[in-house]
């Protein structure tokens, strides 16, 4: 039956997550976004507690044995934590160690032993990250269009090219890197490949700086003749095999965002949600209790905690499809377009609710800048808009 | 656990009613418009499967059907054709009201002749509303003087639910029937939209009613006037998404067919991605009128405000929807051979029907930064 009451393990998992952002994330955020970085002690502190940025880390998310009838719940347990950590802060919450990004591709199509290789790493003794590299200077929303090449030789891959914006990418202890073997064959060239950190010819050749998220490190990486042995062929040569003429790689690639992208939504929400508290006890405290000014503070947070719910609502679908086995991709580019729009419309009404007072040192102005980009990565708004269409036409048959 | 499947029932409901709205409701809401009536043959198909009587409780011969199984069901007939929806004679939206006092006495009475095929009209006049009509306290009767606002199956109804607040002040619920009561129609000159939905307004000229016909008053009247409301809001905004998914679906067929500059025109992002829009409208209302639904069906405090939410939503969604699909269409999408031109017509008269959107989005602010509690007592 329709239901949207939280399970008790989900419940347990949105207090945990909540009581953590609002004691340990939050009261360092404005400090963080100030030095450009989160502390290596408080990064150092929170690894021992096994707080980590990865889907599995939040329960629920493993597969289950054919004897266990329990229904998955992972990616909802993920949806529900992300949201409330990302309401502590997303710079933060980025910068949790953990596998990030590059988890899911590992998880999804990576051999048993490259998981075990690759993911038992995130361990209590020191911090660790993983990395997810699909971006290139001329490639972004177009992620056929990669340029880095990945030349087979003997025992492995040689790779050059360039990836921009790569979230924990100079700290990463491995990054998942796209490749081509064969530009012409277009998607079917392309390959995830694992490359770890210290491998000659890959170095990390820039961090910007941002208009936001300053916390969390964005990194520019370079590939130079950097071999990458067969090993870490991501799903080893059989995927590839398997799939015969099939765009694998690229499938990898796209196969990731119908995880990753309620995620990103919910972290959108997040931040829209930490706003729109703020700007609430800013109003109950400071604003008349009648009249004009009280009217328009009533309508402008009535819409906000509207879509908030709304986005929430629509990543719920996502997460619960993905949990069902459900194709969910529209599903999934849905919450995304819709929660990357209205959480920087929310943070923007709020900042006009505080007025100049919001500008100095006030949270909301921070989490305007931190969530502009949740528009833009894991697929710009429009590329979600493309997504969504494409569904929408299928049974026409026409492809737009 | 949160979850997005419907029951067996809920999904048997749905295909059935679906399978109406596609084959028997859309193919004659031209007709229907024209004629400003919903044809009697559909009206008994329609009453023959219980789709009448989704809200009425046993007594009144009804399946009382919680809200979040009715929301999907009644999406399901809006998505044939909104008009002939509202227009459907029976008990209306009085018949969130019959459900929450299925054994007041003061209808006994009545209970042959409401579930035999009498059609209700509820008159909701709160303090936005824009009359001279009146309910004024005499002694131990009420007087009714004045016109009512244009009332949804007011040119119909056998009997009006009138819920009011009285001249001293005090909310009232009243039974009037129309042998005792006597009001006159004025039909009017409706041409926007919900032609067929029997839209008129009352004028009733000093008409005295007894206690007999007094169904509550005081305090315990406007705590079924409120709750009343709350479950009108979600039935209607989910009649709304029904619209709004009929509106969908149209503009994508039409759009994967017609060409300009040598290809489908849903190849071009301008269409395309207004087309991805309208989908994600239509999903979020639907969404937020399922929340307010189930928070009904558990009888959760904040279900008042949600079901305010749920229809502000609605409401928004629809214009934009609607508007979209005539704008995808082109010039096409102006003239009558096409529904949306009907569907974009519908909506505002929906809109205008069932509450103000800046009045619902203002009182829900209110309960948010008082306090559900406080704003209701405000």
């Amino acid at each position: 039956m329709i239901s949207f009451e939280l399970s008790e393990q989900q419940k347990q998992i949105k207090e945990m997550t909540h009581w953590f952002a609002k004691n340990e994330i939050r009261p360092i955020a404005m400090e963080a976004d100030k030095l450009g970085k989160v502390p290596d002690e408080w990064l150092d502190n929170v690894n021992k507690m096994g707080i980590h940025l990865n889907t599995s880390s939040f329960g629920g998310g493993g597969k289950t044995s054919s004897k266990e009838k329990k229904e998955r719940e992972g990616n909802r347990m993920g949806v529900l934590a992300t949201e409330e950590m990302a309401w502590g802060d997303p710079a933060i919450t980025l910068s949790l160690p953990g596998a990030g990004l590059g988890g899911p591709p590992v998880q999804s199509s990576g051999t048993p032993e490259q998981q075990e290789r690759f993911l038992s790493i995130f361990t209590k003794d020191k911090p660790r990250w993983g990395a997810y590299a699909l971006t290139e200077p001329e490639a972004g929303s177009d992620a056929s269009g990669i340029k880095t090449t990945a030349k087979k030789v003997d025992g492995g891959y040689i790779l050059n090219g360039q990836k921009i914006f790569i979230t924990n990418g100079g700290r990463a202890s491995w990054v998942v890197v796209f490749a081509t073997v064969d530009s012409t064959l277009g998607r079917a060239g392309q390959r995830a490949f694992v490359v770890e950190k210290g491998t000659p010819g890959y170095s990390c050749s820039k961090l910007v700086k941002k208009m936001g998220l300053r916390a969390n490190e964005t990194a520019e990486l370079l590939f130079e003749d950097c071999f990458v042995p067969d090993e870490n062929l991501l799903g080893g040569e059989k995927l590839y095999e398997a799939s015969g003429n099939k765009p694998s790689g690229f499938q990898v690639a796209m196969k990731t965002f119908d995880s990753t992208r309620p995620i990103v939504a919910s972290m959108a929400i997040g931040i829209a949600r930490a706003a729109y508290e703020y700007t609430l006890e800013f109003v109950k405290q400071e604003y008349p209790k009648s009249g004009e000014l009280f009217r328009l503070a009533s309508e402008t947070l009535a819409e906000a905690e509207q879509d908030i719910s709304a986005a929430r609502l629509l990543t719920w679908e996502a997460a619960w499809k993905a949990d069902q086995g459900k194709p969910n991709a529209k599903e999934a580019a849905m919450c995304k377009a819709y929660a990357g729009q209205i959480s920087l419309q929310v943070c923007s009404k709020c900042l006009e609710i505080l007025g100049p007072i919001g500008l100095n040192n006030h949270l909301v102005e921070k989490l305007y800048r931190d969530v502009k980009i949740f528009d833009i990565f894991e697929g710009t708004n429009e590329i979600q808009h493309l997504v969504v269409a494409r569904r929408q036409y299928a049974p026409y048959e026409i492809r737009v | 656990m949160i979850s997005f499947h419907p029951t067996e029932d809920e999904v048997s409901f749905v295909e059935v009613a679906k399978g109406l709205a596609k084959d028997k409701i859309r193919p004659i809401a031209r007709n229907i418009e024209q004629n400003g009536q919903v044809d009697q043959t559909l009206v008994k198909e329609i009453r023959e499967l219980g789709l009448l009587s989704l809200e009425l409780t046993e007594y009144w011969k009804g399946l009382e059907l919680p809200l979040i199984s009715q929301s999907q069901i009644w999406q399901a007939l809006a998505y044939g054709d909104l008009d002939v929806v509202q227009g459907l004679p029976g008990t209306g939206d009085a018949a969130s009201m019959l459900r929450l006092i299925p054994d007041s006495p003061v209808l006994q009475s009545y209970k042959k002749d409401v579930t035999e095929g009498g059609t209700l009209a509820f008159l909701d006049i709160d303090e936005h509303s824009l009359t001279n009509f009146s309910v004024t306290q005499k002694d131990t009767e009420y007087l009714l003087s004045g016109t009512t606002e244009p009332v949804r199956l007011a040119n119909f109804a056998d009997y009006v639910l009138l819920a009011a607040t009285a001249s001293e002040g005090e909310a009232v619920l009243l039974w009037l029937d129309q042998k005792h009561h006597p009001w006159e129609i004025e039909e009017g000159d409706y041409r926007l939209g919900l032609i067929a939905s029997g839209l008129s307004r009352l004028t009733f000229q000093d008409i005295p009613v007894s206690q007999s016909q007094v169904i509550a008053k005081g305090r315990e009247a406007s705590d079924l006037i409120k709750k009343c409301r709350s479950r009108i809001r979600i039935l209607q905004a989910a009649k709304e998404v029904g619209l709004m998914e009929a509106a969908l679906d149209y503009a994508i067929e039409y759009t994967a067919g017609r060409k300009a500059f040598g290809k489908e025109i849903a190849k071009f992002q301008g269409v395309s991605f207004r087309v991805a829009e309208m989908a994600m409208e239509a999903k979020a209302a639907n969404h937020l009128v399922w929340e307010a639904a189930l928070k009904v069906d558990e009888q959760d405090e904040r279900a008042e405000g949600l079901s305010l939410r749920a229809l502000y939503r609605a409401h928004r969604s629809l214009r934009y929807v609607t508007d979209s699909a005539v704008q995808l269409l082109g010039g096409h999408g102006y003239v009558q051979e096409y529904l949306v031109e009907k569907w974009m017509r519908d909506a505002q008269a929906q809109v205008a029907l069932y509450g103000r959107e800046k009045q619902m989005l203002t009182k829900r602010g209110e309960q948010l930064i008082k306090g559900e509690k406080e704003a209701a007592m405000s």
